[in-house]
Parts: structure tokens; sequence; C-alpha cells
């Protein structure tokens, strides 16, 4: 395994080299994670991640309340993928409970999770423009989340922190208005994709800022625990909703995408393909949805897992986000471990970071795709 | 070395010419405060107390489930029993909504149903006050003649209930006498209907 | 060639010599202000449309007056100073930026017969003068005592430095073909613009000057998503707002050298003289415009291996070539 040289002690006598605080006040930070830099010039010595000044204490309120009562939270870990969170803690108590799900709310689960992919990949590539200095992909890619969220919003009645999922289905149905606009929106997104193609991938500024930074190779990202696209653009074909499929994932035709290299170019490719495949998943979904009812008609009124350790995990927009769950029968439980995907990432730094220059800091750190209170949990 | 930066050249006019032919095509944003914008038919805001066709009112009847869900604890409820009734109803309807998440529990477990979303969407406020909300106000004048109509419906039904259960006697003797007399399965099956609709 | 003193002499209408040295600052002090107005609010508008916004509509017809209620904004602005400053430097920085530029503009020929004032060697005392921008900026940022200021400042003059050179290895071509330092006699020289001629001399010297006006995608200096604001980074107020007048004045000035050197000056048909050329510099910084809003920025090193490696090359064999077919 390897580890983060210390490079962060201040030698005496060195007046060649010195610290910058990156954070976390910072544009680029996204939020409030603040990297201390050890730099030479321009020339990154060492890095070093202090996170917590975004600290809510999400699994310490897992334990002050009921069941229930914590499904708003889940969505405001990772807020950019909340519905997923949403949902993932849902299927983890029902995995735990064996309440069946109906039919339509499985299908329902899959367009919405797969939507808040696409409105999490497309806010990730507007701000990751913005970080390299291209305002107007921004623009543009918020401009498709907007229709997304309408999307989401007709059915949610939220556009953000979604707290639609409920144990045993989901709080509202669909109508054929939502089903028409998710399908429809996916032929334009199509369109969309080749545009922003044009705009961004095959930009040769943005290709020399991406190609060859940040490397995360395939040991360094299994030695760290990385998921999600930042560990498929790094060769490693790992995706949960192919390899434990959870819900109805196994149902649909899709491919993980895979790129060579793993860095920034690798990890933004391997999110446009993604976001392709979600296409291709919503189409799937929206045509074989059946009719039925949204919510299990037998779920306990108290919702009480059996006692011991219950385990769920989904794939979220970012990666590999786990529930560990404790519970000794009560209403409440024990204990609930979150592992986050970008708690994760954002641990190897300062591994990736040295040798970098200070603007490549930015272009790595976007890459990965951080959200600061899924760090911070 | 010069074929790339002939690549890269073409590859930067394509990139113009893909914001360039954005500025022809009609903005996408929407002039807020002159352009108000529909919000959808699920949208999600501080929760209100809707009207029950059958009450004609609200139909909050002080049971606390809302008030015991809401994670945020930012729900209040008062209620009294009213002379000469058997329900209660609310007298204090609270939500300090900036303490709100819209989760929507609260709508989930109210078992008259009479929890509702508020289709505002530009509340701002400068004091903590602006968002405490008392959703029992719109319902307020009309309370007290609610009140009077169904407490003539409680006594009413109650009557109802009395004469069905007489009813129910007077078709048992009936019967009795029936078996006895052997006539009349028709007048005990009228009072049987009747004894049902008194206990729906 | 006709000699351009003879043509308007605009301090000749003054008697006094005072007097007219306070008009022609008050003119030029006045179109540095108009101008930059004019082109924020542009510039504003470009993107917004670009970006399927509708940029500044509230304030005047059109947003045409927002800029101004910016800048009364900044005017009414405290004008901060950090402790931790160096104050001597700190505070000439702005006056630095913003001196050279009334001084650049009055050479500029703008018609025919439209001239402030015109030597022989307008083209090399201009290209001289947009050099010492780079000293307010390195004042800026290491008078400030900010890392982040520090950062910019260092990049913005290795950047400078670097794109000066390939800049004036565009120019000479031209010069050669007139043989001519004048920016006038330039100009006048032309029966047809120079780009048709100098295509690749063209494109090196626009490169390089959205180099030396620091604007994307090689606004390094002032990268806001690593550096903050870069060298103006403690800047406030109306001592940013400097910052901000000169950066917009120094696109026109560059833009007009082009328009002079390549596209034929105020030559054109139809309309008088002064028109056609300001419609050329204003359609270059258009498409200046264009390059901020949709490339993204290059990387410190990126950028220097591009001049060094790129520009300087084609640039030397551009004017070898230019050399041999001139001799020829």
């Amino acid at each position: 395994m390897m580890r983060p040289k210390s490079t962060m002690e201040l030698v005496p006598g060195d007046d060649e080299t010195y610290y910058l605080n990156m954070g976390p006040q910072h544009p680029s930070t996204h939020g409030v994670l603040r990297l201390r830099l050890h730099l030479e010039g321009e020339r990154i010595l060492g890095a070093e991640p202090v996170i917590g000044y975004g600290h809510r204490a999400h699994e310490k309120m897992a334990e002050n309340r009921d069941y229930l009562q914590f499904l708003p939270n889940t969505s405001r870990i990772d807020y950019l993928s909340g519905m997923i969170y949403n949902l993932g803690y849902c299927q983890a108590i029902e995995k735990a409970m064996q309440i069946e799900v109906p039919e339509r709310a499985e299908y329902i689960r899959v367009i919405c999770a797969e939507l808040n992919r696409l409105t999490s990949h497309l806010l990730w590539l507007g701000t990751y423009l913005l970080d390299l200095g291209g305002f107007t992909p921004f623009l543009y890619a918020f401009d498709d989340r907007e229709k997304l969220l309408d999307i989401l919003d007709s059915v949610t009645g939220s556009r953000l922190t979604y707290c639609y999922g409920r144990f045993g289905g989901v709080s509202m149905d669909v109508d054929d208005t939502f089903l028409r606009a998710a399908a429809d929106y996916c032929t334009y997104f199509r369109k969309r994709l080749d545009e922003y193609h044009a705009l961004v991938t095959h930009n040769i500024i943005f290709r020399h800022r991406t190609k060859g930074v940040g490397v995360m190779g395939p040991e360094l990202a299994l030695d760290y625990g990385v998921s999600g696209p930042c560990l498929r653009a790094a060769g490693v074909a790992r995706d949960l909703r192919k390899d434990e499929p959870y819900g109805i994932y196994d149902r649909f035709a899709f491919d993980i995408v895979t790129a060579e290299g793993g860095d920034c170019f690798a990890r933004h490719m391997v999110r446009m393909g993604e976001m392709e495949q979600s296409l291709n998943i919503i189409e799937q979904a929206v045509g074989g949805i059946p009719d039925g009812p949204v919510l299990a008609p037998k779920v306990p009124k108290r919702i009480r897992p059996p006692a011991g350790e219950h385990y769920f995990a989904v794939e979220s927009a970012r990666g590999h986000f786990g529930m560990y769950l404790r519970s000794d029968g009560t209403d409440v439980p024990v204990r609930l471990k979150l592992r986050t995907p970008s708690f994760v990432h954002v641990a190897t730094m300062p591994v990736v970071l040295p040798g970098t220059m200070l603007a490549d800091t930015v272009a790595i750190l976007g890459s990965i795709d951080i959200v600061i209170p899924e760090i911070d949990r | 070395m010069f074929r790339e930066t002939l690549i890269g050249a073409w590859s930067l006019l394509v990139g113009m010419k893909v914001t360039l032919s954005h500025i022809l095509r009609a903005p996408v944003t929407s002039q807020y405060p002159r352009e108000r914008i529909e919000m959808s038919k699920a949208y999600r805001n501080v929760i209100r107390l809707i009207e029950i066709e059958e009450i004609g009112s609200h139909d909050c009847i002080d049971c606390q489930a809302c008030v015991r869900v809401c994670p945020s604890d930012c729900i209040n409820v008062e209620g009294e029993r009213p002379d000469g009734m058997r329900k209660k109803r609310a007298t204090l309807f609270e939500v300090e909504f900036a303490l709100c998440s819209e989760c929507g529990l609260c709508l989930d477990v109210c078992p008259t149903n009479t929890l509702g979303y508020s289709r505002e969407y530009d509340q701002a406020g400068f004091r903590r006050d602006d968002f405490l909300y008392d959703l029992l106000d719109e319902w307020r004048d009309k309370e007290e003649g609610v009140r009077t109509r169904l407490r003539e419906e409680e006594a009413q039904k109650a009557a109802t209930k009395a004469a069905a259960a007489s009813k129910v006697t007077a078709a048992r003797k009936a019967k009795d006498e029936a078996a006895a007399k052997e006539e009349g399965p028709a007048a005990a099956g009228d009072a049987g209907n009747s004894a049902a609709e008194g206990e729906a | 060639m006709t000699a351009p003193h003879a043509t308007t002499q605009f301090f000749h209408t003054f008697d006094n010599p005072w007097i007219a040295i306070a008009a022609a600052t008050g003119a030029l002090l006045g179109f540095i202000t108009i101008n930059a107005l004019w082109l924020i609010w542009l510039e504003r508008k470009v993107s917004a449309r670009m970006q399927r916004r509708y940029g500044p509509t509230e304030v005047g017809p059109f947003g045409l007056l927002q800029t101004l209620a910016d800048v009364v904004k900044l005017v009414g602005k405290e004008l901060i100073t950090p402790d931790h400053v160096h104050r001597p430097l700190y505070l000439i920085a702005p006056i630095l930026a913003f001196a050279p530029l009334a001084a650049l503009l009055s050479l500029l020929p703008i018609d025919a017969d439209w001239v402030f004032h015109d030597f022989d060697i307008t083209l090399v005392l201009l290209l001289a003068f947009s050099g010492l921008n780079v000293i307010a900026i390195f004042a800026a940022g290491w008078g400030s005592n900010n890392k982040y200021a520090l950062l910019g400042a260092v990049r913005a003059v290795a950047q400078n430095i670097s794109y000066e050179i390939p800049l004036l290895l565009a120019v000479i071509p031209i010069v050669l073909m007139t043989r001519s330092l004048s920016l006038h006699e330039i100009a006048s020289a032309q029966s047809y613009p120079f780009i048709l001629v100098q295509p690749l001399a063209f494109i090196i010297y626009f490169i390089s000057a959205t180099a030396e006006t620091n604007r994307a995608p090689f606004d390094i200096p002032e990268a806001e998503s690593e550096l903050i604001a870069g060298f103006h980074t403690e800047y406030s107020g109306m001592r940013f707002g400097v910052f901000f007048l000169a950066e917009f004045t120094n696109m026109v000035i560059v833009c007009a050298v082009a328009t002079l050197l390549f596209l034929g000056g105020w030559k054109g048909p139809l309309l008088p003289g002064f028109v056609w050329f300001f419609i050329k510099v204003y359609g270059l910084i258009a498409v200046m415009m264009v390059f901020r809003w949709t490339f993204p920025r290059l990387r410190f090193d990126q950028l220097m291996t591009f001049a060094w490696a790129i520009l300087v090359p084609l640039a030397l064999v551009n004017l070898l070539v230019t050399i041999v077919v001139l001799k020829l």
C-alpha cells in the first residue's frame, strides 16, 4: 500500500518553498474543503486535505431519531445525487426488514435515480469547466440540468433534496406526462451530448489541461478504495449496478463505461459515457414500466429492523455508497455508518497532487467530483 | 507537433461554432419578478390545512401524529374537545418553516388527510417570526360555524345510531315474533340495513 | 509618403499649449471611460447571449447604463488598504496601470487626417509603452504581500515577457514591407489589407495580443478558479476599477494596432474612415470576447510552451519567408 510521504513539516532554513492554504474559502474547492499545499513556485511538493468544515453529524443524527425521521437527512449527505442516497437508504431498510417493493415502484426508482445521476454528472461537467476557466459550458450544463430538475420536480416536488422514497416504495405515483418527459429528454440530450463533445471533449486546451494530469492508476485506486467513475477511469470495470445488482438493475442492458489512464481526461470520458448509459437505462425503464401500486401494502407501522448487522450499498453518482446498520431491534439505530465515496477520493490527494502544478490541483480536485457534506457527514 | 497544432486550431474553431450558434437562439432564463413560473403539481412548500369537503373546513383532530413524526420538530399543535363533541378540534397549528425540511412525512401520517402543501414560493423574510406560519389563520372565522354543524352532525349521528340500535332491538323483537308467527322477513331485512348504516 | 504632420494637428487648434494638453487629456480620459463602459456592457451582452441568458436589461435601454451604475457603486466603495501590504508599491500600482493608457491612445491614427500627434516611430513607442503594463501588475502583486497575488504577478511577468517576442516578430514583416515605423504611414501604405499577404503574422499577433492583455484563455495571472483574483486580489473599490479600465483600454489598443497593421486601418468603402476604424477594432474585440467565453484556460507551463515552441518558430519562419520574398 502506498502511503503519502509526510512533506508537511516546515524545514528550518528553507526559503525556497512555502505553504499555501487553498480554502476553506476558495472558488474551486467546491465548498469548504481546505487544502494545505506545500509549494515550490508553482510546483506542489505536498498536499494535505483538511476536512470537517462542513460537518453536520448525519451519522450521529441517525442515532437520535427513528428510521423514518432520518429519511430527509439522506438526500442532504450528497446533495447532488440526493435521490440515489434517499432511495438507497430506503432499500437498505427494506432489505433489513424484508419488505417487498411493488414492481412499479422499482421502475420509478430506477428512472428517478438515473435522472438524478444525470443531473449530478451535468453539474460536474459544468463546474469542472468552470474550474478550468471555461464559462459557457457551465451555463449549458446548468440549462440541461434545470430541464431535468423540472422533470424530477413534477413528481417529487423538490429540485435538490428529494425526500421521495418511502420504506416499501415511493411517496407519489408518476403519470404519463412524467414518463413522456423523461423519454423526450433522452432524445434531446443525446444531441446535446454531441455538442458537449464538440465544445469540451475535442477542445485542444481541455485535452492538454486534463490528459496525463492527476493519474490515479488501478493499483492506487484499489488500494485506497476509490470507486465510481474515478475507479472506472483507471480501467477497473466495477459498477455496483452490474456487479451486485440491487433493485431491478439486473433487468436493464447497459455497459460499464471504463477508460484507460486514470487521468482527468479518462474521468471526463467515463462520466460522459455514463450519461449516455443512464439515458439507455431510462429509456428501457420508461418502456417497461408496469401498472400497479407504488407503495407496498403491508409496511409495518413501526420500523424496527431485526437486531444485528445489516449492510447495503448502491452506486451513487460518485461511487460506492454503503450503509452499515447496527440495530438492536428498537426504533432507533445503534449505529448507522455511511461509507461515502468522496471521503475516500479526497484521501488520495496527498498521493496524487505532489509533482503537479498549482493549476492542476484545481483540475484534479474538480475531476474527482467531491461533495463536501459527503466527506464530512 | 505541427499536425497537432492544426488539429488543435480546428477544434477551437469547432468550439467557437458551438458557442456562436447559441447567440442566435432565444435565452432560456426567465425574468423572475416579471415572469412567474408555475410550480409543478407536486411542489412542496410550507404545509397548510386543506379543506375536507364533508367538514367544510380543515379536519385537524389534534392527533399529534405529525408532531411526533416531524424530524425537525417544527410543528406545534394544540387542540381541545369542544363542548358536546366527541372529536377534538385543533386550536393551534403552528409551523416554524425555517426549520422545515419539506420531507412530507407529516402528510403521510395524517389520518384525516387534511395536510397539503402551499403553492407560494417567494417567501423571504427578515425575522424568524416571518417563517412562523399559523395554519389555522384562514379557517378561524369559519370555526364556530363548523363546530356548530359538527356538533349537530354528531348529535344526529348519535340519534340515528340510537334509533338504529332501538330499531335493531325492535327488529330482533320482530324476528322473535316472526319466528313465532312465521311472517315479515322483509321487515327484518330493512331493519338490518339501517343498522349497518348506523354503524358506518 | 504624405507627412502626417501636415494633417490635422489637434494641438494647433488651441493657442495656449496648456489648454491644448488639458483638452487632449480630457478627451482621452473621456474616451477611456466611455469605451470601457461600453465594452464591459458589450462583453456582458455577448457572453449572456452565448450562454442563452439576457445579460443586463434593467438599467437604461438594453441595460446600457448598467456599467455606469456599477462604476458609481465602485466609486462609492471604501478603499481598503490591508495592513500587511507594501504601501508605496500597493498604492502606485493602479496608477502605473492607468498612466500609460492616455499616452498610448494618443498615438493611434483614427482616420487619414485625425491624429493626435504622429512621428516616425509610433509603432515602437506604442509597443514599448504597452510593456509598462507588466510593471504595474508586478507592483500590484508584489506590493499586495499576498501569496495568491504574488503568484499572479509572477505568472504575468513570465507571460508578458514570453509573448512580447512573438508579438514583435509578427510585426516586423509589416515594418519590412512598408519600410516605416509610423502607424499612420503603415496604414496609409495598405492599398489592400496586409492580412491577405500576412495571415500567419496576423494570427500570431492576435494570439500574442490576447496573451499580452491577459485575456482568456491566457488569463492565468488572474485565474479566478486558481488564484482567486490574482494580482488584484487585495484591491477594492475604484483601485480595482482602474485595473479593469486598463484591461479594457489595452484591448482597444492592441486591436487598434492590429487594425492599423493588418486590416488597413480606416480604409473602407462608403462609410467615413473613423467609422471603419472602430468597426474593425470592435470586431476584433468581439472575437476576443468569443475566445474568452468559449475556451478553458491554459496552464502556466503550457502557455510558455505555446509561446516558445510554436509561436516564436512560426513567427521566425514567417519573417524569413517575408525577407526572402521581399528580396526577390
